[in-house]
């Protein structure tokens, strides 16, 4: 031990001291993490921290062995005021929309705050809603996922002439929605219709409603993606499938490749 | 009732999940860390601050840069209620600045002398009630959950009460001399003998505790 390190460090000339020692280091944490650091010496050392990491590692190795003994401190309730004040304060800063300084905060006089309990009752009450909301918004298309692009070419079939090279259906990625849109123009006999369906691997296709010979038609389900190993389209009577699987041709398949 | 080391792990187990949560703006998760750690907060921020209303918005401003850092805390690399204690604890001392010699540290000292009508020592006695343990209780408690007890007494009494004293109550030096009437020189160095100490013998715990681990498993392994 040197008993010269820390009066050297509690003394205010002293900065060119060599933090970098091992053993000084640990002197000096072990004092800030006891609390015996105090004063101006604390607030250097707590201003050396974010540039010294073997001063941060000292102290995160007291604070280690240290916090547990707190542990046998009985605990003692604190009243409910401070919690509504700590959502008061947490409502502000987001009604506010951006960090409060703890100085205005501070600055706040005591009687306009609880004055306007009301307001900040009612901004809390917003707050609640916009987090939900907010929630939702981020909870929808939970792992933000790419949307799928399947191409679907024209089915080598070849009994239904003049079908042209292929319609493009992207599906966006949560699998909720699903636009297709021809290259060019389907020619489809008017009493005719386009069908696409959703093609599992092994069991019946799953028909997702008529589309557009024309232009883009926009697909609503609920998990297109799922279980979908391949989109079709067939040609159908106007209205289509009358039976619920494809009756018609299969004029365009593209498969899914996840 | 005090808590075993195993039980500061298992609890900061949880605690990590909802810190985590917090840290994504998760205000239901927030008010559950509130619930679960402010009576152990409050009581570790009453010790060092005894004035009630103080010690509130001590606990307050704690809570709020809880909501504000919990980004930033690192489950790798601390335990979650060592870190918040951490906080607390700071915020607790950092007040103790302003005002150094106020009294309560002197009624701290004084309260077997007879005059109860002060107002200052009327204070006290509401924020602490009588049974409270005193900083040697708390000290020796800590050190029997964690069976330190006998690694503890290479320090003579005095140095513990150092250490019980500074740690728990955020005296500083100068308090605990003017407390200890002992020289500031001489506290001085016995706060940071007693830190080594305690020190070594929470290190030689965790390798018992890990070696009592190892044979548990082995037994086990036998059977």
């Amino acid at each position: 031990m040197a008993p010269g390190a820390v009066s050297a460090f509690g003394h205010p000339g002293a900065t060119d001291m060599d933090y970098s020692r091992p053993d000084l280091a640990d002197r000096l944490a072990a004092d800030y993490v006891a609390g015996t650091l105090r004063g101006p010496a604390r607030r250097r050392f707590e201003a050396l921290l974010p540039a010294h990491a073997n001063l941060r590692a000292a102290v995160q190795a007291w604070q280690e062995q240290l916090m547990p003994l707190t542990a046998s401190i009985p605990p003692v309730q604190p009243p409910p005021e401070v919690w509504q004040r700590i959502e008061a304060r947490l409502d502000a800063r987001a009604a506010r929309g951006r960090p409060s300084t703890p100085a205005a905060a501070a600055a706040a006089p005591q009687a306009s705050w609880w004055a306007q309990l009301a307001f900040w009752r009612g901004l809390s009450a917003f707050a609640t809603v916009a987090a939900v909301g907010l929630g939702l918004l981020l909870a929808v298309p939970e792992p933000s996922r790419a949307p799928v692009i399947v191409v679907l070419n024209a089915a080598a079939a070849g009994d239904a002439p003049g079908v042209p090279a292929s319609i493009i259906a992207s599906i966006s990625g949560d699998g909720r929605a699903l636009v297709t849109r021809p290259l060019l123009n389907v020619n489809v006999e008017a009493d005719r219709a386009l069908e696409l369906w959703a093609v599992p691997p092994a069991g019946a296709p799953r028909s997702l409603g008529l589309i557009s010979a024309a232009g883009a038609t926009v697909v609503r389900r609920d998990q297109i993606l799922d279980g979908t190993a391949a989109l079709a389209v067939s040609l159908e009577p106007r209205g289509g499938s009358p039976t619920g699987a494809p009756t018609g041709p299969i004029l365009y398949v593209g498969k899914l490749t996840l | 009732m005090t808590l075993a080391a195993q039980d500061w792990t298992e609890r900061s187990r949880d605690l990590a999940r909802l810190l985590a949560r917090t840290g994504l703006g998760d205000r239901a998760a927030f008010a559950t860390l509130y619930d679960r750690t402010s009576a152990h907060l409050f009581a570790v921020v009453l010790r060092i601050n005894r004035d009630r209303g103080q010690a509130e918005d001590i606990l307050q401003e704690v809570y709020v840069k809880v909501w504000r850092a919990a980004q930033t805390f690192d489950a790798a690399q601390s335990q979650p209620l060592t870190w918040l204690t951490s906080i607390a604890r700071n915020r607790a001392i950092d007040s103790l600045r302003r005002q150094q010699t106020q009294p309560q540290i002197l009624s701290f000292a004084a309260t077997a002398s007879g005059d109860g009508d002060a107002p200052d020592e009327r204070d006290f006695h509401d924020t602490v009630a009588d049974d409270a343990a005193g900083p040697m209780e708390l000290l020796s408690q800590a050190s029997e959950a964690r069976a330190l007890s006998k690694c503890m007494q290479v320090l003579n009494p005095q140095q513990r009460q150092c250490v019980a004293l500074a740690f728990y109550d955020g005296l500083s030096h100068a308090e605990v001399a003017e407390q200890l009437h002992q020289p500031l020189g001489t506290v001085k160095s016995w706060v940071r003998r007693g830190l080594l100490a305690l020190k070594g013998c929470l290190q030689s715990a965790v390798v018992r505790d890990a070696q009592l681990d190892v044979q548990r498993d082995a037994q086990a392994g036998q059977t």
